[in-house]
């Protein structure tokens, strides 16, 4: 095949037709393929992390704790609501600079950003929580080893997260490098 | 609004399918990425003012979110001399033949490449590839011919 022959094949690609209608139920969040799901994700946590707000005073005995842990656990709340929002805000917002290779890098500081506070308020988030718990508490040695669990699954999940956007942001430096004209031999 | 923006992609439309089906191996996650720049081009809509001519400004919005997208990484054949000679499947009608092994070609290439060889196959000038991609004028001349090189190995083995 020849460059014409590619062109013209490319050119006259024979396209499944979408109706209008079909078109703009795609502008719908609510029939998102990703967005739908990130969406739902974020009214739970919402709903679950607001509640716990409201009652975790008095069914948690917040009263017996420190003012310092009452604190500590309501900030680190509010910054987690906060993260969740701005999280979901930045990945609906539309990705287009004036060309590709800016919007990549412009997506890539993003991404970049919004890891760097998910990854730190979910690590104070975790520790609140378990500075509020552990607060008054005599610790015997069987509880000395239910903290060391938690504090093991909190690692574990701030490393798993960790992972996943070190793998977003190594694939868009990636595509960064590809529009380079310097990387080619 | 909404009326003008759907009958301006509902006659574009072409370009959207012909990015996805560039950009992703099955169906399903074609459909998923069709959707993706629908509602991005949705959302951005209201800044696009006509500056540019439309089909540069889907190919702007639908490239760049077939390439930040993240999904898993599919196993990558970096070298082509490696491609499998049995790429054109058999197909009733020699256009759909044709089209087939430009895709299957095209799917090897790397997401930069694929998206300078798409304006170019669309016929854009290097002016504009260049506008819409962000290099200069001198690197889309020297990154196509390789691209093309490359592009003509793969169609031909």
């Amino acid at each position: 095949m020849e460059l014409t022959e590619l062109k013209s094949a490319w050119q006259n690609v024979n396209s499944s037709v979408k109706s209008e209608t079909e078109l703009q139920k795609m502008t719908k969040i609510a029939n998102h393929p990703s967005l739908k799901k990130i969406r739902t994700k974020l009214i739970a946590e919402l709903i679950g992390l607001t509640l716990f707000s409201l009652v975790y005073y008095d069914w948690f005995d917040g009263d017996q704790k420190s003012l310092y842990v009452n604190l500590l656990l309501v900030i680190s709340l509010m910054l987690y609501i906060l993260n969740d929002v701005i999280g979901y805000i930045s990945i609906v917002k539309p990705i287009a600079a004036n060309n590709l290779k800016i919007s990549i890098q412009n997506y890539l500081a993003r991404i970049k950003r919004l890891s760097i506070f998910s990854l730190i308020i979910s690590f104070l988030y975790g520790f609140s929580l378990i500075a509020f718990f552990t607060s008054a508490i005599d610790f015997t040695s069987e509880k000395q080893l239910v903290l060391v669990g938690i504090i093991f699954f909190l690692l574990s999940m701030i490393y798993f997260s960790f992972r996943l956007w070190t793998k977003w942001i190594k694939s868009l430096s990636k595509q960064i490098k590809e529009f380079s004209i310097d990387n080619e031999k | 609004m909404e009326k003008e923006f759907l009958e301006t992609i509902h006659e574009n439309q072409n370009i959207i399918y012909k990015v996805c089906r560039m950009y992703r191996d099955s169906k399903e996650d074609q459909e998923d990425l069709f959707q993706e720049i629908v509602y991005q081009l949705w959302k951005s809509y209201p800044s696009f003012r006509g500056e540019s001519k439309v089909s540069s400004w889907i190919y702007r919005i639908a490239l760049n979110v077939s390439i930040a997208v993240y999904r898993k990484e599919k196993p990558i054949i970096d070298n082509y001399e490696d491609f499998p000679e049995n790429i054109h499947p058999l197909e009733e009608s020699p256009e759909s033949e044709n089209e087939e092994r430009l895709f299957s070609a095209l799917r090897i290439l790397n997401n930069a490449e694929k998206a300078l060889i798409s304006l170019y196959l669309e016929d854009f000038n290097y002016k504009e590839i260049a506008e819409i991609t962000g290099l200069s004028e001198s690197n889309v001349g020297v990154k196509l011919n390789r691209i093309k090189s490359k592009l003509k190995i793969l169609i031909n083995k």
